[in-house]
């Protein structure tokens, strides 16, 4: 089908080739309409995102377009040769497609499973759309990409877990309060873990947050990033009746959080669900305060965890994904085959079959002098001879479908037997 | 007849739904459970037309009898639980109050097509405000109870660490301890509604409010434990563990009572 499938990514190329590459390619880089400007070139498409480089495009003469396009990119990243063709990888055909499905499903992902990037060849896809550089065979691929990658998403859990601690305390907060709204997140230490697990929250849709840190500059200057309140250190226990979600990163040798100040503010806030995150090292909360009913207590060790086991189920899952993709590849190709060489095939031999009933219905009259199991070997005879004479034709065909994009023969034998 | 039609329609149509629950809970998968809901639903509306049915010739809801407070006892359980469903989004509830239903159903089933004309005592408005308001309460007591089940499932998983494939498909602790609260918030007024009713019609029929009969005991004690939870759970903050400890003990203790006591309702208050 000569389609071909150029580009770097992470796996391959190291991040200062594919940021230059990337600032070229992006948003205000070449338009995909230039890819048509490579005379070999029928389609094309040009994905570029923060990982990944890669052109797809269809071709009418395999080699002379590779290293056409293998120009191309160079020319956009003003690399050099040599040094890229070590980063670069070509795909062509079958694999082509299923690079683009398994880039689509995200299976080659950094991390696996994660849900920008559909968006981003849908993106890549409505560019090249807009300047209409694609035709019937991109079209019906991208959107065979899109259905693909949304079986795995529904199919397999390859996206159903956190695997960054932050995001792992978000859904654990989750499960435990339901919403996140209206929720309020008191922290302890105002380090960089708990900013980012704080980001996460206030992302869900957390309503206020409280800051409690031994440096008061430090607090206050948060509080006014998050919009939150800092809280003297000393007086955070106060607040601990009011808030839902404590994070906890001082850098305290000792517990900063003891059972009886949870206990006590359980007593105050009704015994309202309390969920304490500690991620610092040595450890800020007691674990006995674990124990108390209603509270949920997650160490770094705890969420570390969590994140490893979810990395294990998505590796598990990905085995999965990767079947559903060499099925819709299979699909593809069978589309693509059934495209022109089958209706061909079925018409070349319905002819055949006609020209034989015909000339045997004609020869009818003195066939008659046989008797009826000489009649059948007769036919069987004549079946055979056809057969076997279409037998090259049909096979060339099919592996002409399989190899090439244009298709000469389909013509040819089209008008050779006028079908 | 068509009533009986409706109603056998409606238990096929809960067993359905229980078994793609249960296949949805082994899976761990959302979208058996999405299909389910839908058949609970459907099986809801035949149930509820199966009342019509039964209620229409008679001129009056009559409810005597095991089969019609069983009947009920089930349409009121599916029922809050479809409406917590669109409230509360936890679709897996169901595949813990969808067999309960089924059972109910099936016991239901052995008083098919009993007499519809009940006995002149047991006729009456109030009459049925009675069994209607006190089967929907210990109905409504049922399904706290399977919440509570689910939240001590849901809450051993987190606290052990596991919160896995299992504890990601289960709600999550906040929303099934609003189903508890909820549940709790409109059981014990409806029981108590319910109560009231039945002693109203006592007065008339026996002469006195009260009897001691070995069922009226058995309800005064159901109502006793879960107003007590419910005053706990508002005055002193009983939530989340405890609360969902309390109220499955609570059920599976009457549950027990109930079959204990069994052979001696063949008294005053019957059933059947």
């Amino acid at each position: 089908m000569r389609l071909v499938l150029l580009g770097m990514s992470h796996w391959t190329a190291p991040v200062e080739i594919r940021e230059r590459l990337q600032l070229a390619c992006g948003e205000g880089g070449p338009v995909p309409a230039e890819l048509l400007g490579i005379p070999e070139v029928r389609e094309g498409l040009i994905l570029s995102t923060c990982n990944r480089v890669e052109v797809l495009a269809r071709v009418a003469d395999g080699e002379t377009a590779v290293e056409r396009l293998k120009a191309f990119i160079y020319r956009q990243g003003n690399l050099d040769a040599a040094e890229l063709e070590r980063c670069l990888y070509v795909h062509r055909d079958r694999d082509a497609v299923r690079h683009l499905f398994r880039v689509a499903a995200s299976l080659d992902s950094l991390v696996m499973g994660e849900p920008q990037i559909l968006g981003q060849v849908k993106e890549a896809y409505r560019r090249a759309a807009d300047h209409r550089t694609t035709g019937v065979l991109l079209n019906r691929l991208v959107h065979h990409a899109f259905r693909a990658a949304k079986r795995v998403r529904t199919e397999t859990g390859i996206a159903g877990n956190a695997v960054s601690v932050s995001y792992a305390a978000v859904e654990l907060a989750k499960k435990i309060f339901g919403g996140l709204h209206g929720k309020t997140i008191l922290l302890i230490g105002a380090g960089e873990m708990s900013e980012l697990a704080a980001r996460h929250l206030l992302r869900q849709g957390v309503g206020r947050i409280l800051i409690a840190n031994r440096t008061t500059a430090r607090a206050e200057a948060m509080a006014a990033e998050f919009q939150g309140t800092a809280v003297p250190f000393d007086r955070f226990p106060e607040t601990l009746p009011e808030v839902d979600i404590v994070i906890a990163s001082t850098g305290a040798p000792g517990y900063v959080v003891t059972p009886e100040m949870v206990s006590a503010a359980l007593r105050r806030r009704r015994n309202r669900l309390l969920f304490l995150i500690d991620i610092a090292v040595p450890r800020d909360i007691d674990p006995a305060a674990g124990e108390i009913d209603n509270v949920f207590l997650y160490n770094i060790d705890h969420l570390q965890e969590v994140v490893d086991t979810n990395r294990e189920t998505r590796r598990a899952e990905a085995e999965k994904a990767e079947g559903i993709v060499a099925e819709e590849v299979a699909a593809f190709e069978a589309w693509f085959n059934a495209l022109a060489v089958v209706p061909t095939i079925v018409a070349l031999r319905g002819k055949m079959e006609g020209i034989v009933r015909g000339e045997l219905e004609k020869s009818a009259h003195w066939l008659t002098g046989f008797s009826e199991e000489e009649r059948a070997r007769i036919e069987g005879i004549v079946d055979a001879v056809v057969n076997k004479i279409l037998h090259d034709p049909i096979t060339g065909l099919k592996e002409e479908s399989l190899e090439k994009d244009e298709l000469p023969y389909v013509a040819a034998v089209r008008r050779l037997f006028r079908l | 007849m068509t009533g009986i039609i409706l109603f056998k329609t409606a238990l096929i149509v809960y067993f359905a739904a229980a078994c793609i629950y249960g296949v949805s809970l082994w899976g761990k998968r959302v979208f058996p459970a999405r299909l389910a809901a839908g058949l609970l639903f459907a099986a809801l509306a035949v149930h509820t037309l199966s009342f019509v049915a039964r209620w229409f010739p008679a001129g009056e809801p009559t409810v005597i009898g095991l089969y019609d407070a069983l009947s009920i006892f089930a349409w009121v359980m599916a029922a809050v639980y479809l409406l917590l469903q669109v409230k509360t989004k936890t679709r897996v509830l169901g595949a813990f109050i969808s067999p309960v239903v089924c059972l109910l159903m099936v016991v239901a089933s052995i008083g098919l097509g009993g007499n519809v004309s009940a006995p002149p005592m047991l006729r009456g408005f109030l009459v049925t405000v009675h069994v209607i308001l006190s089967v929907a309460g210990e109905a409504l007591f049922a399904v706290a109870s399977c919440a509570g089940l689910m939240y001590l499932i849901q809450d051993g998983l987190i606290r052990g660490k596991r919160s896995g494939k299992l504890s990601r498909f289960l709600p999550s602790l906040g929303d099934l301890d609003r189903i508890n609260h909820l549940c709790l918030l409109w059981g014990v007024p409806l029981l108590t509604l319910g109560g009231l009713a039945g002693s109203f019609w006592a007065r008339i029929v026996w002469g006195s409010h009260w009897q001691w009969d070995p069922k009226q005991t058995w309800t005064l004690l159901a109502w006793a434990c879960y107003a007590f939870l419910l005053h706990q759970r508002l005055a002193i903050g009983w939530r989340g563990r405890t609360a969902a400890r309390w109220s499955l003990a609570v059920f599976v203790i009457l549950l027990v009572l109930l079959m204990a006591a069994m052979p001696f309702f063949g008294t005053l208050h019957r059933f059947v």
